[in-house]
């Protein structure tokens, strides 16, 4: 008396536990054989079995409408491949921050930039029209800063990036910011597209005369 | 393989195996192949999608776990060692992005008092016959949680066997026979109505 039995010895338990598998034909042939020898001599797991197998029949037939696509997947990869090219060390894209903190730092961060690009045009408009051969291409400004939001998805902001003709020429930086090239003559209306899309929080130009 | 399609069950040898095609297109992600991996994405993708929509019942986020799964496997293809099946390596990165998701959601998964509840009964317009049982399946199923509702779906479509399962779960076996046995218990209750139909 008092002698537990591991639920393995238990051939009616184990009979139970197993059935699935029995009909799926996903059981090791030992444990094949021990569930078969039990349903020889059991009704009760007889009964059970049968009505196991309809259930089985049921939901392997039930139809579960797909409607994903590839496109999503190709996108992706193509902005991963654009990322790495223009960010040297990729970081997350979504970080939890307040939209409040943000607008401080996005403030002073456009008038820094905007310094900074006032001072690189400055520098390099007169710069010699030539290139040593092996130089490495001339660094790109941005003229315009654009934050998303934290749970935008890589597939949106490519798709943004995309649809504006915009190119990202920097970000994310400390504020998640991300600083794009946008034509000029399109500029006006591309901020205006990202400023009413539902993954932006804002979307500003960059420079000098925008600024003041 | 078009997209938008309804995954079926592989007829003949067990849909779960690693087939020498999936194994040779693998082979060719790892040497970053884009179209290898197109044509493992393609493989994958039916049934994936079928596995995460019974898990999350929620259309836009399968596509995002599904794409993050398969973004793992294009990403991080050095990884797989070859301990375990590739279909196993892969349904274990979707359900872990699957269980993720599903915590990140600040919702309820599961009416566990479902089964107290009245039932919302038949309209005079509710289907009939196997239409009706398939309804009122899905339905039962949806009421499970999302762990019972993995290990059925794993089994019965997938045809996956007790072990891989676990490996999938990151859980001892016992905890997969355990689930399954209490998943089949409240299909059954929830079912009592359409059983007798089908015996």
């Amino acid at each position: 008396m008092g002698r537990i039995l591991p639920f393995t010895n238990d051939p009616h338990r184990e009979t139970r536990d197993l059935m699935p598998w029995l009909i799926t034909g996903r059981l090791e042939p030992e444990e094949q054989a021990r569930v078969e020898t039990h349903l020889a001599a059991c009704e009760e797991c007889s009964r059970e079995l049968a009505a196991e197998r309809a259930l089985a029949s049921e939901v392997a037939e039930l139809p579960i409408a797909t409607g994903i696509g590839w496109a999503a997947m190709r996108d992706r990869l193509d902005n991963a491949a654009q990322q790495a090219s223009f960010v040297p060390a990729p970081q997350p894209l979504r970080r939890r921050f307040t939209i409040r903190r943000i607008g401080t730092l996005i403030a002073a961060q456009a008038a820094l930039l905007a310094a900074a690009v006032t001072v690189t045009l400055r520098a390099e408009a007169p710069m010699a029209p030539y290139h040593a051969l092996g130089s490495a291409p001339a660094a790109v400004g941005g003229n315009a800063i654009v934050v998303f939001r934290p749970d935008a998805r890589e597939s949106d902001i490519s798709r943004l990036l995309k649809n504006n003709d915009a190119r990202l020429v920097d970000g994310p930086t400390a504020a998640n910011a991300y600083v794009l090239r946008i034509p000029v003559s399109e500029r006006a209306h591309a901020l205006d597209r990202l400023r009413g899309d539902a993954v932006v929080v804002l979307a500003e130009p960059l420079d000098a005369a925008a600024l003041k | 393989m078009s997209d938008g399609s309804v995954a079926h069950r592989q007829t003949g040898e067990n849909a779960s195996v690693a087939t020498p095609e999936d194994l040779r297109l693998f082979a060719g992600v790892c040497a970053r192949e884009r179209d290898a991996f197109e044509a493992l994405y393609r493989l994958y993708h039916p049934r994936l999608a079928r596995f995460l929509l019974n898990l999350l019942h929620r259309p836009p986020l399968v596509e995002e776990v599904l794409n993050d799964t398969l973004f793992v496997v294009w990403e991080r293809s050095d990884t797989f060692r070859g301990a375990s099946k590739l279909s196993t390596w892969i349904f274990a990165i979707a359900y872990r992005k699957a269980m993720k998701a599903l915590r990140r959601l600040d919702e309820a998964i599961e009416d566990r008092d479902a089964e107290l509840r009245p039932s919302d009964g038949d309209t005079p317009d509710a289907p009939f016959g196997r239409q009706r049982t398939q309804e009122a399946l899905m339905a039962a199923i949806g009421k499970l949680s999302a762990d019972h509702r993995t290990v059925v779906d794993l089994t019965y479509f997938h045809e996956m066997g007790y072990r891989e399962i676990a490996t999938i779960m990151d859980c001892p076996v016992d905890t997969v026979k355990t689930r399954m046995f209490h998943a089949r218990r409240h299909l059954r209750r929830l079912m009592d109505g359409e059983l007798a139909d089908w015996l």
